[in-house]
């Protein structure tokens, strides 16, 4: 017996956003770091930004918290990405 | 009807079950094939086209079509008299405040917990007496379990994909309770929570598993709620000092002593919500001292405010055990509760 049997997927992949242009130097830019207010995200960012500065050159790291880490960013952090060269984000526990 | 599904032919039910489990499209469990007579079936139920817009997933934008849901609840193992219910579900869980994307991708695991009210559980046979939150009866096994099925394949929430549970609990299998109205004087829970008289209705929360608890020693209503308060303070002090809505499951035993001394559901949450909270330097006698700081004074309540308490009678008639079951993360995610209804080109639900 053969059965014809249909597909409990979209089927499609889920809407993506796209890879923003990659960055030739990260000298003189302004990186964004959007934490999810998790405690073992502190160290990561403080040691991140440190090497940005001391050894890639970055001009400025704006570092900002969501209010909610289990949803998606502030639209407020959302707005200020247009300003930054550079986003630092999705990372978790 | 015209659906818009790929289609796949396996010529045996064993090529059936490969294909479905190769592709990661189950719970691991053996499915229904979903053939186009059975996913049919579920939407003239509910007389719905295949391309009816349930909702759309807040956080990623993607539109949940009622052949997909169908197509899923058939695997399920459900009967189209079971479909109008997993549909309301999905309603209810793509309502903002339910936050879906993060309860069901936090490291925290937890599961849909389903209540259902009204006559719908009589007309499928949703159990809500012996073994209720376990293998009850097959509507609430299958429909907790389309659920569950939707998630994985609508929206990738799949172990190590977009589902990071760390545990996760049983309940991800199926996790879905009938209210016992026949058998209480309380206010069933859909009616508590502002749904007319009568009407059928899913409640859905973001849920731990359930913590049970045992206390066959008393009549007394504040002796036995103070068994449940204590549990929820375990939570407080084990898991998570995030304040939101609990459920308590309240077998015939225990109930009926409630009952026979007047107490409401509401007078049930009140003195629940006074009982339940704790200090947060309690963290230090279980080993999170680090995290006390200078805030040990500090009071926090199970709930925010009583009306965060879902009180469901359920449960065998024997046994003076109950149940406690967490929220996920406290307020991050809201329990909601919506009515039954076959809905033909209507926009879906504003709350």
């Amino acid at each position: 017996m053969t059965f014809r049997v249909l597909d409990p997927t979209p089927g499609t992949a889920a809407p993506l956003g796209q890879l923003a242009p990659r960055l030739d130097t990260l000298q003189g830019k302004t990186v964004g770091f959007i934490s999810n207010g998790k405690e073992g995200t502190k160290g990561f960012f403080k040691h991140l930004d440190q090497i940005l500065r001391e050894e890639y050159g970055v001009a400025k790291v704006v570092s900002r918290t969501k209010s909610n880490y289990s949803a998606p960013a502030d639209a407020h952090i959302v707005a200020e990405i247009k300003g930054w060269d550079a986003v630092v984000s999705g990372l978790g526990d | 009807m015209q659906l818009a599904s790929r289609t796949y032919d396996a010529d045996s039910i064993s090529a059936v079950q490969e294909l479905y489990h190769s592709n990661g499209w189950t719970d691991g469990l053996p499915i229904v094939p979903p053939t186009r007579e059975a996913v049919e079936a579920c939407l003239e139920w509910v007389m719905m086209p295949p391309d009816q817009l349930i909702g759309i997933e807040p956080v990623r934008g993607l539109a949940i079509t009622a052949e997909k849901l169908a197509i899923n609840a058939v695997m399920a193992g459900c009967l189209p008299m079971h479909f109008p219910v997993v549909v309301t579900a999905w309603m209810a869980m793509m309502q903002e405040e339910f936050l879906m994307h993060g309860a069901t991708a936090s490291t925290g695991g937890c599961a849909v917990l389903i209540v259902l009210n009204g006559p719908i559980r009589l007309e499928l046979g949703a159990g809500g007496t012996f073994n209720a939150l376990g293998n009850s009866d097959r509507a609430t096994a299958v429909i907790g379990r389309a659920v569950r099925l939707c998630l994985i394949n609508l929206m990738d929430v799949r172990p190590g994909a977009i589902d990071r549970s760390t545990l996760g609990h049983p309940g991800k299998f199926s996790y879905c309770v009938a209210e016992d109205e026949e058998d209480t004087t309380w206010l069933p829970l859909a009616e508590q929570r502002g749904v007319p008289k009568g009407a059928s209705s899913v409640t859905v929360m973001a849920a731990g598993a359930p913590r049970q608890l045992m206390n066959e020693w008393t009549t007394k209503p504040e002796e036995i709620l103070e068994t449940f308060a204590a549990e929820m303070r375990a939570n407080l002090r084990h898991y998570s000092i995030h304040p939101g809505n609990y459920a308590l499951i309240i077998p015939k035993q225990l109930r009926e002593h409630l009952q026979a001394a007047g107490w409401t559901k509401s007078d049930i949450a009140g003195f629940v919500h006074e009982r339940a909270r704790i200090h947060r330097r309690e963290w230090a006698e279980v080993g999170k001292g680090a995290v006390v700081r200078d805030r040990g004074d500090s009071v926090y309540p199970a709930m925010e405010s009583a009306d965060q308490l879902l009180v469901v009678a359920a449960g065998g008639p024997a046994g003076g055990f109950g149940a406690v079951i967490p929220p996920w993360l406290g307020n991050k995610s809201h329990a909601v509760t919506l009515p039954l209804g076959v809905c033909v080109d209507c926009e879906p639900p504003k709350k």
